[in-house]
């Protein structure tokens, strides 16, 4: 790990943080999702929109 | 112009985010189209998998545009003909002819590398694989957005879909030509156009990391439009019974618990893979080089370890999958999608956060290589998944066939110190050349 590259001091800029708020906001997204695939593997008809 | 990089990385992914809509556009609406000309299951095969036909050569073509033309212009060339040719789609009345047309609209896929391109001449090295994650994971989105949404405004009206997606296309294509900056210094965007003869696209096709990196992109994106395509028709087959037990008892039920224990796979991939990009600038960051064998001392070697770590990651969860469906446990193998789908992220995230690394001259040759022959694995898959004597093996059948040597490949082109793109299967006059 001799030769580190120039970037690793180089600080974020502003856009950095709204970057990384909105790739939370779209894994919260994903975690919802699977989160309701999930229930439905145990609930069934008992979970939206399911009840056919 | 005055732009700011943050403004490109809006429009990049605007774009391909409507590309992406319009790639899968035609299996939302496949049911409808097939009860229209009474289509039967081989012919709606047929119209299903021509939405990847273009995706392989239509990406290395595009690549190599974005590199010599600019990415606006090649943007707005791809938004704005397939944009046309998707509204003439929606008054066409024989299926032959809709069916030609609608896979010049999949053309729309191969907008992925010109973004790749475009994002990469604004970024620098420390927040690219953010930048990038941004991109291609909300861009990637479309695709999910499509099938959930399209359906449901439009019901079975696929001519007026098709209509109004093609008319947005234009728009979003002058918007494209009228704001969109090719380079983010006048310097990078020559060095680009430069290096984008037939030298330069045989150098990046012929060097073992390139290779590498392509092998890593079929193992993580390839599987996912795999997954896409054949994960409803697993669970309504390999699952039935289970389904049944959960009270789906009617076909549009089965169908509606099939795509939702599918989805996973797809959502995870997609809203994970900007996080993916995050991981990797985090690696760089802290100079995290756990793995043996791979390089430690290069610039980038951190983005070359978690790369290394996901690809095992997927191969490994491919046999989860496997496990998973042997035991006949609906949990298990949707809790292991959910896995797969991050891991697969975190591969498609990890790989695109090295390209304009490794090949920062010519970042559009290089994204249109690695981004569009890996797209010819999801067509190998599915067939590898349907052959096997049980339908749950296939998935440690690909494991163990394809994905340990591609595996083994990555860490081999990933282990020189100094220059990996240096080494390929031309002789080194030809990297010494480039150098």
């Amino acid at each position: 790990m001799s030769m580190h590259s120039s970037s690793d001091s180089v600080p974020h800029e502003p856009w950095y943080k709204y970057g990384v708020a909105f790739l939370l906001f779209e894994m919260a997204i994903a975690v919802a999702v699977s989160a309701y695939s999930l229930y439905m593997t145990f609930n069934g008809i008992g979970g939206f929109p399911g009840k056919h | 112009m005055a732009t700011h990089k943050v403004e490109q990385l809006v429009i990049a992914t605007v774009g391909f985010f409507w590309c992406f809509l319009m790639w899968f556009s035609t299996a939302a609406f496949s049911p409808s189209i097939a009860a229209a000309y009474h289509l039967n299951i081989k012919a709606l095969g047929l119209l299903a998998s021509s939405a990847i036909w273009m995706a392989p050569i239509g990406r290395i073509v595009a690549g190599w545009a974005s590199d010599r033309f600019g990415a606006p212009r090649t943007f707005a060339a791809i938004l704005a003909g397939c944009g046309l040719v998707s509204i003439a789609s929606a008054y066409t009345t024989d299926y032959k002819l809709l069916f030609i047309e609608r896979v010049v609209v999949a053309i729309a896929g191969v907008s992925f590398v010109v973004g790749i391109q475009h994002v990469a001449q604004w970024f620098d090295a420390h927040e690219i694989g953010t930048a990038e994650g941004l991109y291609a994971g909300t861009g990637n989105v479309g695709a999910g957005m499509g099938a959930l949404l399209l359906p449901r405004i439009f019901r079975t009206n696929y001519h007026g879909a098709f209509l109004w997606l093609g008319i947005f296309a234009l728009v979003i294509a002058a918007w494209y030509l009228l704001r969109g900056s090719a380079a983010k210094t006048v310097e990078k965007r020559q060095l680009a156009r430069s290096r984008s003869d037939m030298r330069g696209t045989l150098f990046v096709w012929s060097r073992y990391i390139a290779i590498a990196l392509m092998l890593a992109y079929a193992m993580s994106f390839g599987l996912e439009i795999a997954m896409n395509a054949w994960l409803p028709g697993y669970f309504t087959r390999g699952f039935h019974n289970a389904i049944l037990a959960l009270g789906f008892t009617s076909v549009a039920g089965v169908q509606i618990a099939a795509g939702t224990f599918a989805a996973v796979q797809s959502f995870t991939a997609s809203l994970f893979r900007p996080f993916a990009g995050f991981m990797s600038d985090l690696f760089q960051r802290k100079r995290w080089t756990p793995l043996p064998f791979i390089a430690k001392s290069l610039p980038y070697a951190p983005r070359l370890h978690w790369l290394g770590i996901a690809l095992i990651f997927i191969a490994m969860s491919m046999a989860g999958l496997t496990l998973g469906g042997l035991t006949g446990s609906l949990h298990i193998s949707v809790a292991v999608l959910v896995a797969m789908g991050v891991f697969i992220s975190f591969g498609t995230g990890g790989t695109f956060a090295l390209v304009p690394l490794l090949f920062p001259d010519r970042p559009g040759a290089a994204a249109g290589f690695i981004g569009g022959v890996s797209t010819a694995a999801a067509i190998v898959y599915p067939l590898i998944f349907a052959s096997g004597s049980s339908i749950h093996m296939g998935y440690a059948v690909v494991a163990l066939t394809m994905f340990v040597p591609f595996v083994a490949f990555y860490f081999w082109a990933a282990r020189y110190e100094r220059h990996p793109e240096e080494h390929g299967l031309v002789t080194s006059a030809l990297a010494m050349e480039e150098a």
